[in-house]
């Protein structure tokens, strides 16, 4: 099947022009004009979003469009593009399914040289010591102290936490981001800690009634 | 084409570990490219030393089962961009690696880096037969204790038995006071045991707690008295004449004590 230079689809949100980035512009005026006189009554007053990549058309090339719309009857929504949609679409379809029942408990401390690997969520009742690792799929939380490296969402879950009564890890990681302990010593941590992935970096902020996930 | 020095003592405890992070941050300081390998899979406390522990992803273990390239396990040091840490695995066994793999690594490390620093785990079995695979030369660590010398012996055999040859000693730990009272075998005592060159004596100190704590090398510290005895025999590495460091303590008593005999050497 060739792909489409221009395709006009409906979905629940009204009507989508998705543009092909393979096809060179002309075809893709061309092909928009084929199809908008092949239908006009059915156009007619229509508002038309606007799909495609942000780098691939420029803002005259979007004039070019709006005004080829325009000409059967039609306005052209500029504010959506793919490149808004494409990563939410992509995180979606790689976060792995597993049920929030996949949790290994574990009733004692994990110490230095134990590495404990897991497809699911982890819960330790006890203290993860310097030296050692857990590694999961979903989630790590921790009812002691965590002091040695965690890794959450470790089949590229972006949306794992790690939580901790006291949250001193030597390294945290979540899904592909990384994050180490401060060189310096700071002050200790006072009461339980979360740490999620926002704006792509890790960050750790104290666990209360307000603090959403 | 570089050099590999393996750091062994037999013994646990003695400061293997203290020395490699000291002698590496030494040479680096000196220019050298320096690479440390911490052979005590298992048991790895190299990374702690040198505070750099939490740069850790890939380890030796890793590089060797071919889950990453040499260059991704390399860690750089904090102080010295010429000198990096190839840390050992915590997780796995000593068997993980064996002493094929560490001869063609060392091979790798050599044409790479001027010294590679590899710091032995304690004992003789499968870890200590790993880290001295590929070694040019050994420098034994002990301290004045009869059992860590005694070990240090063993050492030594079992270092000529796999062709590592012209061990040199660092006596770790020495208390100039004990000596004096004849509480502590002396320096003179240990070589005469254990007949190979002297290339350092490094006092014991509260100093050197402080900085393994901190992950700052006390081979920084220039008010230091160990610190002092680790940059003579990074000198005397490289190949210079250093004369030793007199470990006496010059104060007024110690001087008059000397001058009227009392608790002079025996």
């Amino acid at each position: 099947m060739t792909k489409e230079a221009c395709v006009i689809k409906g979905n629940r949100h009204g009507l989508m022009l998705s543009v092909s980035e393979e096809a060179s512009f002309a075809e893709i005026l061309g092909q928009l004009r084929e199809k908008l006189s092949a239908h006009r009554d059915f156009f007619q007053g229509a508002v038309v979003r606007l799909h495609s990549s942000a780098a691939f058309l420029s803002e005259d090339r979007v004039d070019d469009l709006a005004a080829v719309v325009h000409e059967y009857g039609m306005t052209l929504d500029r504010t959506m593009t793919l490149e808004d949609q494409r990563p939410q679409k992509q995180q979606r379809q790689k976060v792995p399914e597993f049920n929030l029942d996949d949790t290994k408990l574990i009733r004692r401390t994990i110490r230095s040289g134990q590495s404990i690997h897991y497809s699911g969520n982890v819960v330790v009742m006890g203290d993860v010591n310097a030296g050692s690792e857990i590694v999961c799929s979903g989630d790590i939380l921790i009812l002691g102290s965590l002091r040695g490296v965690a890794h959450a969402g470790a089949e590229g879950n972006a949306k794992a936490v790690v939580f901790a009564f006291r949250l001193e890890p030597t390294q945290l990681r979540i899904a592909h981001y990384i994050s180490r302990a401060p060189d310096e010593k700071g002050p200790k941590p006072t009461g339980p800690e979360l740490a999620q992935v926002v704006d792509n970096l890790i960050q750790i902020r104290p666990y209360g009634r307000f603090v959403k996930r | 084409m570089g050099e590999a020095i393996v750091i062994t003592s037999g013994k646990g405890g003695v400061g293997k570990t203290t020395t490699t992070a000291n002698l590496g941050t030494g040479l680096a300081h000196n220019k050298h490219k320096i690479c440390l390998v911490d052979a005590d899979i298992g048991l790895r406390n190299l990374d702690v030393v040198l505070g750099l522990e939490n740069r850790i992803v890939y380890d030796l273990v890793d590089v060797v089962e071919g889950r990453c390239r040499l260059r991704q396990a390399l860690i750089k040091d904090k102080r010295y961009d010429s000198l990096f840490l190839l840390p050992a695995a915590q997780t796995k066994e000593k068997d993980a690696v064996s002493p094929e793999q560490m001869a063609e690594l060392m091979g790798t490390l050599k044409s790479e880096f001027d010294f590679i620093i590899v710091d032995c785990p304690a004992g003789i079995e499968q870890g200590f037969k790993n880290a001295i695979s590929g070694a040019d030369r050994a420098v034994i660590v002990t301290t004045p204790e009869v059992s860590a010398v005694r070990d240090a012996d063993r050492i030594i055999g079992l270092l000529e038995a796999a062709e590592v040859y012209d061990p040199q000693l660092i006596i770790n730990r020495l208390r100039p006071d004990m000596v004096r009272r004849g509480d502590m075998m002396d320096i003179q005592d240990i070589i005469d045991i254990l007949a190979i060159p002297l290339v350092g004596v490094v006092p014991d100190d509260e100093s050197i707690i402080v900085s393994s704590n901190r992950g700052e090398p006390v081979v920084l510290d220039q008010r230091s008295r160990p610190g002092q005895a680790y940059r003579n025999i990074v000198r005397r590495l490289e190949g210079l004449e250093v004369p030793f460091m007199d470990l006496e303590q010059k104060t007024v008593m110690h001087r008059l004590r000397t001058l009227f005999g009392i608790g002079g050497k025996r």
